[in-house]
């Protein structure tokens, strides 16, 4: 069942009076439970790509259908909602609100989201034990090594038990121990929870794992892989 | 709510120092701003007192000729009745006769012009306190023939308690006015016109020396709110019957009104200048922890939080910047205020001397008028409001992917 379609995407900016074609024409989808690492070097869109899918940046012509509904075509603050109760983020920098626990911090989109007290205390212990961060839940970003700041930011994106998760570099700043963690802890809830996780990475390790890896470069889809069947799209 | 108030708080606390800062020249301008509104309207309460508490009291009701011919021919009978209805007032404190006019104060070999006030002792007491400021002698009573004397006159005409003082003027109806008088007390006046001048006598003593029977020349009231004089003076003015007004003591000393006007004017702009100072310190601290959050505001918006209550979260540190500021300063400010409310400072040297010249006692005093004190807090809180202003702005100008390069 497809989750994403992308059609005829483009994006373009002036840089110095100059058309750049950040995207230029993506047809896509996305089916649910792909484990998907989009690739390409740098510049070549993928974060733009990443970032328009997410509803973070808008798109200059074309259409991003997820569970029926064009999302390029939402209010603002409409959009903001369909993030919200749609998607789950994690950021190369982890992006964890500094002054919040690790719990906290999961537990802030379920506030956003109206989820009563005990139900979000619930759910966060839960996503933190299966992240193994059940021991640290009570310490704030500052106490955590960035392995398990990334940790808590996957245990965030799921929180709002979201259609799918974008997560852009998530591990750049990682360790090999620690990468090697939280990829298995993202293949673990991909395989036994059926959650959709979409990499932007450079990281040839992410790429290792993921069971479908797209390639941009110039802003188009130069290769699609899906390594179990070894077709293309 | 709970959780907005809860972030903010923390949001508060995470560069600790920066905020203690920001609270603490919130406090700071706080206390300086109340000391200096307090002084300020202290030096004025002072100087009303001196006029209207020494003199001419919060409201009179004269006759309507009175004011600006002040002759014993524009006295005034004044029934028991209306002085009773006016005494019925809520916030009237005090109703006192007096009959004010002129005479010749004389001893064996020299004279000298003397302001002659007809009074009703006790409750002339009560207006004035001007028994305490007996040097010599007692003050007068009831049905008492005694003078007392200010000290510059009673030293001007050499007299000491016991001497007898002669006074020579004009009567009501032209009628000569003669007598000899007792002195029963001197007295250190405050004002030091008055002390040169002023003679007090006990009314019905007044009324007999100037044959002007029954007759007043105002009718003297006091209230506790001088804030509400010209609420009385409608009240009042419905009671009067023709040919009576009543004035208010700004009416009485316009001049006192003006300078303490432009006096206050000044203290304004002196402290638009300290709150421009105090605005341009908080807005320092919210504008830093603005731009420094500028990578997190995109984030907690991209993962879902509306603008509108990121908004309510930045506001509501900036109130507790300026809230807490507020508070702390109002307490230390108030009790600051209060020391110096019961021990105001001295004047010394030339300073002491030209407010002596002016009547008034060389002392900086200070008031505890509540306003002067909340005002303060509520002008920081707009201020607050306002600075606020700025990261609001500049949330709902948040492009999510600028902010997450930030």
């Amino acid at each position: 069942m497809k989750i994403i379609e992308i059609k005829n995407l483009k994006k373009t900016y002036e840089d110095n009076s100059i058309a750049v074609h950040a995207v230029n024409g993506v047809d896509l989808s996305i089916g649910e439970g792909e484990f998907t690492a989009i690739v390409g070097p740098s510049g070549s869109g993928k974060t733009t790509l990443m970032n328009i899918i997410g509803g973070l940046d808008e798109a200059t012509e074309g259409s991003v259908i997820i569970d029926g509904i064009n999302t390029l075509e939402l209010s603002t603050r409409k959009l903001t909602d369909f993030r919200m109760y749609n998607i789950g983020f994690v950021f190369q920098a982890y992006n964890l609100i500094p002054v919040l626990t690790a719990k906290e911090n999961v537990e802030f989109i379920m506030q956003l989201q109206g989820i009563k007290k005990a139900q979000r205390e619930e759910r966060a212990t839960e996503l933190l034990r299966a992240v193994g961060l059940g021991e640290l839940m009570d310490r704030k970003p500052s106490k955590l090594s960035g392995g398990q700041q990334q940790r808590v930011a996957v245990a965030r994106a799921l929180a709002s038990k979201p259609k799918f998760v974008l997560a852009d570099e998530p591990t750049a700043n990682l360790d090999s121990k620690s990468t090697e963690n939280l990829l298995g802890i993202m293949e673990q809830l991909n395989e036994e929870e059926k959650i959709t996780f979409i990499f932007s990475t450079h990281d040839q390790r992410v790429v290792k794992k993921a069971r479908r890896v797209i390639t941009l470069e110039d802003g188009k889809i130069i290769s699609d892989k899906r390594k179990n069947s070894n077709n293309t799209d | 709510m709970k959780n907005n108030l809860k972030l903010a708080w923390r949001n508060l606390w995470r560069n600790r120092r920066r905020t203690l800062i920001a609270m603490s020249s919130v406090i700071f301008s706080v206390i300086l701003a109340s000391w200096m509104r307090s002084m300020q309207e202290g030096s004025y309460e002072s100087m009303i007192n001196n006029t209207v508490k020494y003199y001419s009291g919060y409201l009179q009701v004269q006759d309507t000729a009175y004011w600006d011919e002040r002759t014993l021919e524009n006295s005034m009978e004044v029934s028991p009745e209306l002085k009773q209805q006016i005494e019925q007032i809520k916030k009237v404190t005090l109703v006192s006769h007096r009959l004010e006019s002129f005479a010749l104060a004389a001893n064996q070999q020299q004279s000298k012009p003397a302001m002659v006030l007809g009074i009703e002792p006790k409750a002339e007491d009560q207006i004035t306190a001007i028994s305490k400021k007996i040097k010599y002698g007692a003050f007068i009573e009831a049905n008492d023939n005694g003078v007392v004397l200010g000290q510059g006159l009673a030293d001007f005409l050499n007299l000491s308690v016991g001497d007898t003082l002669v006074m020579i003027g004009q009567g009501y109806h032209g009628i000569s006015a003669n007598g000899l008088f007792p002195v029963k007390g001197i007295m250190e006046h405050p004002n030091q016109e008055f002390n040169k001048r002023l003679v007090y006598m006990e009314i019905e003593n007044a009324r007999e020396f100037y044959s002007a029977y029954n007759l007043s020349t105002a009718l003297v009231i006091m209230t506790d709110d001088h804030y509400k004089v010209d609420k009385l003076k409608t009240d009042i003015k419905k009671m009067l019957p023709p040919g009576k007004e009543v004035l208010t003591w700004i009416e009485m000393q316009p001049e006192l009104e003006q300078i303490i006007r432009s006096d206050r004017m000044g203290g304004f702009i002196m402290l638009g200048i300290l709150y421009l100072v105090i605005a341009f310190g908080i807005f320092s601290v919210v504008m830093m922890m603005t731009k420094e959050r500028q990578r997190e505001f995109g984030v907690i918006h991209a993962v879902g939080m509306k603008k509108r209550k990121m908004s309510v979260v930045v506001v509501i540190e900036t109130l507790f910047i300026g809230l807490i500021g507020c508070t702390v300063g109002l307490v230390i400010s108030y009790l600051f205020c209060l020391w110096f409310y019961h021990n105001p400072i001295p004047l010394t040297g030339e300073t002491a001397n030209v407010t002596a010249q002016y009547g008034m006692e060389p002392y900086m005093f200070f008031s505890l008028t509540p306003s002067l004190f909340y005002n303060q807090m509520i002008l920081v809180f707009l201020i607050s409001i306002f600075i606020a202003i700025f990261p609001v702005y500049t949330i709902y100008r948040l492009k999510i992917i600028r902010a997450l390069r930030a």
